[in-house]
């Protein structure tokens, strides 16, 4: 510790350099940073899941294929579900197009507080929720990338349907995909109007009143429908995400690989500073190892000083990332369809915490090398080729 | 008189192992830049080869693509003999009716996807002239027969030719391989209108049709004509516009890339200003000696900053060769990557790197030794002949 104003000292003999790597390490960090957000945003969505007695049924051959709406009653009487609730993919866009720009369904409020009941919304919100025909729970970061407050209305054009609805925004939801949730009965009557029959559902979602239960209830459910019209297949909502989102596999894989490539440019960044500045020094070193220093002291001062560096960088970094992220959550959200929750660009802090470890721990790594050589050298020799 | 390049080329040589280090910065943020740079190049080609310049997309109004259109038989029935449309030998209209549904497909891999499943009648494959049956044959119709895109086949369980293949609650047999340029419809499965609308229990017979314009007829007269009629509240759009409008989320992606690696580029221009400006500090003595000799302060600034581009040039075409290698590995190793639809089905993209794809690379390169090598290559020019000699 006694050493560190040396450490200090040694970094701010060539400023520009010792400046010049900082930036481009904390670009990098910066990078790594974000790159690594993008499958994390799939990750929160997944953990997010974790209520493991939340459960979704559906068609065995996919989502699109509908089950009769009589189904949802079905469910409810299962023995262990305490309740549930439909969901109708209503596919509307504010503006036709910009397409969907956030997810929106149809669903019932009986039940939508019990099967929601870890999101802890409040009672004056899910009783607006069922007092309001029109009454729509949007999530958190769509009302904020619209800047959309309680209160407001907003009107959907759906793509599914053919109908337009106003909604009236009655409270938040804490849903990390940005979804908007209202009346299933507003939408059926719009429908009525419009002449279309509406008596199909897309998705049933239950809670089960004990998780040690979940399996049973899950393959009673699908053995009650196995012999009728639809057959469906029940999954943990955990599962469901996972699949849902299962064809990205291949996405986050290329995200990794370039974060990984960047991560490699950080080693060799740091690695060029290290020996370009104890290159400079071995004079200076041999000289020091004369008077008496100790290998292993100059072995770690120079160490030091390369993590010292890195260090640095890497929380200007994560700062630097942090502030781009939030940046690209309003830019960004939502994208493009193509990468789903990827560009979510929520900010963890273990990402950044973890970035800052990264930076440390190749400043380390990279001093490594020529901070061994240094230490190592013949003083007689090396004082006889500087001098 | 300026110094020959083979200066600027010989000194890099000399500090070898300091010019590997900025080459390997600098290509390691080219391979970045290129693998997503063609990544969504890939996307966008996948999207935007997708269609043909002589057909029309009739869907309902309002729906954004065909998998939330519906559509009814009397539109059909009434749609096909406008004019304007061009008609098969046989003297019947080219209009192909298709009905989509996005059932679940599960992968050799062991996930579930939701596969765009078109079904077709017979002028499907005339329509699309695009596509074509690259092995066995096209489906009969109510035979419970289906063809598979080329990259289906490979991707999903029970998709190669030949074999039973499960969706829908039902099974179907695969007697033909799609083929289309690498388009979006080599990620698609097609069957018989009828028994896909039974299979999915669809009210509406039809989600969209594609209509083949007749050679010298008015496309947008016969759109208008089609979004105009009281009877059905439809629109018609041109099959490339249809597809370059589902491409153009990419756009967005684009200008993400183009940040990240702007970033990127930035950092490693800091790597290269930190070499260059070590390689002025170790030739102090040495540009006094140019100078003296009567070499000006440009033929100096030049030779660095040649010494710098090349550095980067140099980096490019490594970078350039590794990541266009990496693309054939992935694309080996993962077969296609898959993105996800607005028809919410897996749109399976391979990666390629296509030579517009590294022109952005090949700049942020040049832009990296150019500026990386400014600001060193003006110090080596200011230095005083008298004062460097003397420092040596």
């Amino acid at each position: 510790m006694k050493y560190l104003p040396l450490v200090w000292r040694n970094l701010g003999r060539n400023p520009l350099r010792s400046v010049l790597t900082a930036a481009a390490i904390a670009l990098a960090i910066a990078l790594v940073c974000i790159l690594r957000t993008m499958p994390a945003g799939l990750d929160a969505i997944l953990a997010s899941a974790a209520a493991n007695t939340r459960i979704s049924t559906h068609n065995e051959a996919g989502i699109v294929y509908s089950m009769p709406y009589s189904y949802l009653a079905k469910v409810r009487a299962v023995p262990g579900v305490v309740a549930a609730i439909s969901w109708n993919w209503f596919g509307g866009a504010l503006d036709l197009t910009k397409g969907v720009e956030f997810p929106n369904f149809a669903v019932d409020p009986d039940g939508f507080a019990e099967v929601y009941a870890d999101w802890g919304l409040e009672p004056k919100v899910l009783e607006d929720f069922r007092k309001y025909r029109d009454a729509a729970l949007v999530a958190r970061q769509t009302l904020e990338k619209h800047r959309w407050k309680v209160g407001d209305v907003i009107t959907l054009q759906s793509t599914v349907f053919p109908v337009t609805l106003s909604f009236r925004i009655v409270g938040a939801n804490p849903n990390q995909g940005g979804a908007l949730y209202f009346q299933r009965e507003y939408l059926e009557q719009a429908l009525a109007g419009a002449g279309v029959q509406f008596d199909t559902t897309g998705m049933i979602w239950s809670r089960v009143d004990d998780p040690e239960r979940v399996a049973p209830v899950m393959r009673q459910i699908d053995e009650m429908f196995r012999n009728s019209e639809a057959i469906t297949s029940t999954e943990t909502e955990k599962s469901f995400i996972g699949n849902f989102f299962g064809g990205l596999k291949q996405l986050v894989m290329i995200i990794q690989i370039v974060a990984a490539l960047v991560t490699l440019c950080i080693v060799f960044i740091a690695a060029n500073t290290a020996s370009m500045s104890i290159r400079e020094r071995v004079g200076e070193i041999a000289i020091l190892k004369a008077i008496g220093f100790r290998k292993q002291t100059i072995f770690s001062t120079l160490l030091a000083e390369a993590g010292l560096l890195a260090l640095v960088a890497g929380i200007f970094g994560a700062v630097a990332a942090f502030g781009m992220l939030k940046a690209l959550q309003l830019y960004a959200t939502g994208a493009g369809p193509q990468l789903g929750p990827l560009t979510a660009f929520a900010v963890s802090n273990a990402i950044l915490v973890q970035a800052i470890f990264i930076a440390f721990f190749i400043g380390i790594l990279s001093g490594w090398v020529p901070a061994l050589g240094a230490s190592r050298r013949s003083v007689a020799q090396t004082l006889r080729e500087v001098f | 008189m300026a110094l020959p390049l083979s200066y600027s080329w010989r000194s890099l040589l000399a500090r070898g192992s300091r010019t590997a280090f900025t080459v390997a910065v600098i290509a390691l943020v080219v391979i970045a830049t290129t693998l997503f740079w063609s990544l969504i190049g890939s996307l966008k080609r996948t999207l935007v080869s997708s269609g043909s310049p002589h057909n029309l997309i009739v869907m309902r109004k309002g729906a954004t693509n065909d998998g939330s259109s519906q559509l009814s038989l009397d539109a059909y029935q009434t749609i096909r003999f406008f004019e304007g449309i061009a008609k098969d030998p046989a003297g019947n209209p080219l209009v192909s009716p298709e009905i989509v549904v996005q059932p679940f497909f599960h992968t050799t891999g062991g996930t579930r996807e939701n596969v765009l499943v078109r079904g077709i009648e017979a002028p499907a494959l005339l329509v699309h002239d695009e596509v074509t049956i690259g092995e066995g044959r096209m489906i009969h119709p109510s035979s419970g027969e289906a063809v598979v895109g080329r990259i289906v086949a490979k991707r999903y369980k029970g998709a190669a030719l030949g074999s039973d293949l499960r969706f829908g609650n039902a099974n179907w047999k695969v007697v033909g391989i799609l083929d289309a340029n690498g388009s979006s419809f080599e990620s698609e499965v097609w069957v018989d209108a009828r028994e896909l609308a039974n299979n999915a229990k669809r009210p509406f017979p039809y989600s969209g049709f594609r209509v083949r314009v007749a050679d010298g007829a008015d496309m947008d007269a016969l759109a208008r004509r089609i979004g105009d009629d009281p009877r059905w509240a439809l629109e018609a759009t041109r099959e490339i516009d249809y597809y370059k409008q589902l491409s153009s989320t990419a756009n967005t992606l684009y200008i993400i890339v183009a940040g990240l690696a702007v970033l990127a580029g930035i950092g490693a221009m800091f790597g290269a200003t930190n070499n260059m400006y070590a390689a002025v500090q170790a030739r102090t003595s040495e540009i006094g000696t140019l100078r003296a000799l009567g070499f000006s302060r440009g033929a100096i600034l030049g030779a660095f900053l040649a010494e710098s581009v090349m550095t980067a040039a140099f980096a490019f075409v490594i970078g350039a060769a590794i990541s266009w290698l990496l693309a054939i590995a992935i694309s080996a190793a993962m077969g296609g990557i898959g993105f996800a639809s607005q028809t919410f089905t897996t749109n399976v993209v391979v990666l390629r790197v296509a030579p517009q794809d590294l022109l952005m690379p090949l700049g942020l390169a040049i832009l990296i030794g150019v500026f990386g090598g400014l600001a060193p290559a003006a110090a080596a020019a200011r230095l005083r002949p008298v004062e460097a000699l003397r420092k040596a």
